[in-house]
């Protein structure tokens, strides 16, 4: 799972007003690096909630990402290589995302977060 | 619509194979054991219907995808033609290519989704040619955590593992946010779907304001305005569907609409394509029968049998008209 996924998720027991963001817990992760590609990350940026992203990438250990950002900085290759390898090459291969109002852990096994609701939180 | 020509019963001049092999006495085994047991289907629970889906996708994945490729959907034809195998993959793309178009999804790349929801995802067939078309992040949510595995590896053998991730999830409750997606995309996934309302709820709720919602699904005939349901004998055969392919309840293209009216859904359209997949069927059952086919069909396992077993209701039923191949798509107001 990476960040770029991460950033997307929520937990949507019934009942749950603050589901966002989740928080990640890894017991197995990796770099793995990733061709660069400068239009989707340009594209993608307006979809992405920034502190979040950070927080991730602090919690994986990666602090270089600004903390205030604007769309000039999308002109800047220095930026756009940070922004690559937060929301990219950071891959949590096993653990959980933990709701941050419930505490309910989400396993993340081999990549794949699996977000299915038991009965009784549905 | 044409009638279809095909053998609704399992004859064994199908087979390839000589009377004395396993093989064909296995055929007559099954044959004999699955009739009575789908006519008395009983409705499964909730529960059991998603475990259900999960095991079955789990179990044949693997089959469908060495037959047909990485789409798990139909192909779109033209009107009465026949079809192989290898037209499959072409009509499959052209499936996906008439839903963007039919949906009025911009051609402006300035105006292409950015982010895309693949609501019942398979192997990521539809998340990856979609990907790709728009340039696009795209996340899938399947029950079935084997198909959501397999399609994270395709996904990397074809380089678009960053843009494209898979999560086992439930599409009655869709593990994001509110408005995350320009494009909703649910291909031959409704059926599946227990609760149409929440189903079309999750879809306009993950939708952003302006976005396109495409559903693409199977349903059973719109009802007269005089008729409460539909005929005995319609309902008994979509039992035995039901009942093969972990199917609820089917609802109505009409039924879909008024949904979609209720959620304030906009610029709402429908079609009928069901002579345009009719030509399907006739070629699954042609491969299934292949001694290849038919080999790997008993590998994969029950769920996968039962399910093979059940094509020619299905071709019963298009033929009947009773079941439709509907398409609808609206759009997320601003």
């Amino acid at each position: 799972m990476r960040l770029l996924t991460h950033n997307m998720l929520s937990c949507n027991i019934k009942g749950v007003t603050n589901g966002y963001p989740l928080t990640i817990e890894a017991s197995k992760w990796m770099a793995k690096e990733v061709d660069f590609n400068g239009d989707f990350l340009r594209n993608i940026f307006v979809k992405i909630e920034w502190k979040v992203l950070i927080e991730a990438a602090k919690v994986m250990g990666y602090t270089d990402l600004p903390v205030e950002v604007d769309s000039s900085m999308l002109n800047s290759d220095e930026f756009l290589q940070k922004f690559h390898h937060a929301l990219l090459e950071i891959h949590v291969e096993e653990g959980a995302l933990i709701c941050p109002e419930t505490g309910r852990k989400f396993p993340v096994h081999k990549g794949i977060p699996n977000m299915l609701l038991n009965e009784d939180e549905v | 619509m044409g009638t279809l020509r095909i053998p609704l019963t399992l004859s064994r001049s199908i087979l390839p194979i000589t009377t004395s092999s396993p093989s064909s006495f296995l055929l007559q085994k099954h044959d004999r054991r699955i009739s009575p047991a789908m006519a008395t289907a009983k409705p499964l629970s909730t529960d059991a219907l998603k475990q259900g889906i999960a095991e079955f996708y789990d179990e044949s994945s693997g089959l469908w995808e060495n037959i047909w490729g990485d789409h798990m959907h139909h192909g779109y034809y033209d009107a009465g033609s026949t079809v192989s195998v290898e037209d499959h993959r072409i009509a499959q793309i052209r499936m996906i290519e008439q839903a963007l178009r039919f949906a009025s999804v911009s051609e402006e790349p300035n105006s292409w989704p950015k982010t895309i929801v693949d609501v019942g995802c398979g192997i990521g067939g539809s998340s990856r040619y979609l990907t790709k078309k728009y340039s696009a992040k795209c996340q899938g949510i399947t029950l079935s955590p084997v198909q959501a595995e397999r399609a994270q590896s395709i996904s990397k053998e074809n380089g678009l593992s960053e843009r494209v991730s898979f999560q086992v999830g439930d599409a009655l409750d869709q593990p994001f946010s509110d408005g995350q997606f320009d494009l909703v995309w649910s291909m031959e996934s409704g059926e599946h779907m227990p609760d149409k309302l929440k189903f079309m709820s999750e879809l306009a709720r993950v939708a952003a304001p302006g976005a396109t919602i495409i559903l693409v699904t199977w349903c059973h005939r719109d009802l007269l305005p005089s008729e409460e349901s539909l005929q005995p004998y319609e309902s008994n055969l979509l039992k035995k569907i039901c009942n093969a392919f972990y199917l609820p309840e089917w609802c109505s293209a009409a039924d879909y609409i008024k949904i979609a009216q209720s959620l304030g859904l906009e610029d709402i359209k429908s079609a009928d394509w069901s002579s345009n997949v009719a030509p399907f069927w006739p070629a699954v059952i042609r491969s299934a029968f292949t001694f290849w086919g038919f080999t790997s069909l008993i590998r994969s396992g029950w769920k996968t049998v039962k399910g093979a077993f059940a094509m020619p209701s299905m071709i019963e039923g298009y033929n009947k008209n009773l079941i439709k191949f509907a398409i609808i798509t609206c759009r997320k107001p601003k």
